[in-house]
């Protein structure tokens, strides 16, 4: 026998997001058929909204539901320093921390030919537009991953912005707080040393 | 170290199996296609988390299923470390005392292992990609640091290949992208040259020695790294990164005509001198069967002097196809203190007693007999 189609498509729905297999999809979709008729209003206009209200800030690229983003609106916040980010969740992450007040810029992936992804694919046009209207820039941090492609993107970037006379700085990576020399590993103690500061 | 005991479980004709090891010598007795090789490749395997004969973990498990296990008991100076290996349609795992290991470097060099096989016999003569391989295998384990800046190296090699395409067939332009990646590539080539040019020369001053006591006296073995840098440049780290950024740029517009990168490690080559001439195209066969033995015996003292733990040793078929003499070299300089693993289909063309108190394990379609 087949799945009646709403379930078949609702299966169907869920195996479109990563990490879920078939099996698990089934589940959910059964689970989704018990559930109250609100809550399913409510799911199901969460995920409509996802798409009709969320836009990328026209000035750093975060998600947003309004243009610009809060944090490009708030003037209170240090608008000498850009710190520019993989993605929006990043910043996220960074806004959680709270020991930082400066500005964003979302690149939205890092250089990656293999995935076909080039300098033109990614918010780089719109950074140094940014860097070159706004005179109150006076820095900005790269904070790509330590992975190769993030490394080669903050070289690229650092080249590019550099000339304009604006400071470049990248996040240092090394001992995660609280974690004991003699349980890292070499290549984290390795980058830990090469980007040590001065006290 | 000494692998003690050996667990496999669906492991290409192993359904179901555990052999406790001897810490001296094993010998794995057997008919032909009956699995001892695939018992070596399994202790290899749970070595390197990759087979020497394979790129494809499907070939690894058993045809009838789709998981495959190795688990293996090390004994060490510092204590009993316990590995193990899952294969799956997904990938693999890596365990260490049961711990999952995300990064490839903090795996490997928890067994150290180094297999001799006929196919080794030909290092000195075969294919460039060979002896490539052989030094990425070989330095991989005895340095995490060199496992790591090979991988960085290919990952960075693979996108400058990739963008070096884009650029000859004109989708790409932008060459401050392609500088950043030349860069990059030459950071991590310097780094992997160097420690190969450190470590080469520490292996030659073992495998000299064994050469020449084999040789009785009569030969001096060298290596020479063949590379696109001039001898000058290959002084330190940071010559060597400045001769290949120089390369990188000398060379960009050929590069964008090929789509390829064609210069660094990846198209090194490692030469074998003896008596001032290269092996390759001067020496007999026999004189390059001795520089092979030469440097696997010398690659012991080296892991050892690099670890400070002896390596096992596998040998695959390859006593047979060495001469008394060779034979009594290898076997004495492994004798009480490298445990070692030996395929064989009879026991009559080794030189038994020079085998002190073997191990002898009968082999039979996937089934283990002790003797
Ligand atoms: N994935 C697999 N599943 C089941 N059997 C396999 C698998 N891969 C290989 N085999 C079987 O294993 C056998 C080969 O084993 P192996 O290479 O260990 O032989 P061997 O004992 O070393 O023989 P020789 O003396 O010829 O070298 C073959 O019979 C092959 O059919
Ligand atoms: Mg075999
Ligand atoms: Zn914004």
């Amino acid at each position: 026998m087949q799945y009646p189609e709403p379930i078949a498509k609702l299966i169907d729905s869920f195996m479109r997001l990563p990490g879920i297999g078939h099996k698990t999809a089934i589940r959910l979709a059964y689970f989704v058929v018990d559930m109250n008729k609100d809550d399913v209003a409510k799911f199901s206009s969460a995920l409509k909204e996802t798409k009709d209200k969320l836009m990328y800030c026209s000035i750093c690229g975060n998600l947003t539901d309004e243009d610009p983003c809060v944090i490009c609106r708030d003037k209170t916040r240090d608008q000498s320093t850009v710190l520019v980010v993989e993605q929006p969740r990043d910043i996220m992450v960074m806004e959680k921390m709270k020991d930082y007040h400066g500005l964003y810029h979302v690149l939205n992936g890092v250089l990656s030919p293999i995935e076909g992804k080039g300098p033109e694919d990614l918010n780089i046009k719109s950074l140094i537009k940014r860097l070159q209207s706004d005179e109150a820039i006076k820095e900005i941090i790269i904070a790509t991953n330590a992975t190769p492609e993030g490394e080669a993107t903050a070289m690229y970037l650092s080249r590019l912005v550099k000339p304009a006379g604006i400071k470049v700085t990248r996040l240092a990576h090394g001992l995660s707080v609280g974690s004991d020399i003699e349980y890292a590993d070499e290549m984290t103690l390795s980058r830990a040393v090469s980007g040590r500061t001065e006290m | 170290m000494k692998l003690r005991e050996l667990k496999l479980r669906n492991f290409r004709n192993y359904s179901d199996v555990e052999v406790q090891f001897s810490p001296s010598i094993n010998v794995l007795l057997g008919n032909n296609a009956q699995g001892k090789t695939n018992m070596l490749e399994a202790i290899y395997v749970l070595a390197l988390t990759r087979s020497h004969r394979t790129n494809n973990n499907r070939d690894l498990i058993n045809w009838e299923n789709e998981n495959a296990q190795v688990y293996g008991e090390v004994e060490k100076e510092l204590g009993t470390t316990k590995l193990e290996i899952d294969l799956g349609k997904k990938g693999k795992r890596a365990k260490v005392n049961q711990l999952e290991q995300a990064k490839l470097s903090s795996y490997v060099g928890e067994l150290n292992v180094i297999l001799f096989a006929p196919e080794d016999l030909s290092i000195v003569k075969g294919a460039p990609t060979v002896r490539r391989r052989f030094m990425d295998m070989e330095f991989g384990q005895m340095s995490s640091r060199y496992l790591y800046n090979n991988s960085q190296y290919r990952k960075i090699l693979k996108q400058r290949n990739n963008y070096l395409k884009q650029l000859q067939l004109k989708e790409a332009s932008d060459k401050l992208y392609l500088d950043v990646l030349s860069d990059q590539l030459a950071a991590y080539g310097a780094k992997l040259i160097f420690q190969r040019l450190e470590l080469l020369k520490k292996l030659q001053g073992w495998a000299a020695n064994i050469h020449a006591e084999i040789s009785q006296g009569k030969e001096e073995l060298k290596f020479k790294y063949v590379c696109a840098l001039k001898k000058k440049q290959q002084t330190n780290e940071n010559d060597i990164y400045t001769g290949l950024k120089e390369l990188f740029e000398e060379n960009k517009d050929k590069e964008i005509r090929q789509g390829n990168t064609l210069y660094g490690p990846h198209r090194d080559d490692l030469q074998f001198i003896i008596n001032g001439k290269d092996v390759s195209t001067f020496g007999s066969q026999g004189q390059q069967r001795t520089s092979a033995l030469s440097v696997k015996l010398a690659e012991i003292d080296l892991m050892k002097e690099e670890t400070n733990e002896y390596p096992i040793l596998l040998l695959d078929d390859v006593l047979s196809e060495l001469d008394d003499n060779r034979q009594t070299h290898l076997l004495k300089s492994i004798q009480d203190k490298v445990q070692t693993f030996l395929t064989t289909t009879s026991l009559s063309g080794i030189a038994r007693d020079l085998i002190s108190d073997p191990k002898v394990f009968n082999i039979s379609s996937g089934q283990v007999v002790e003797e």
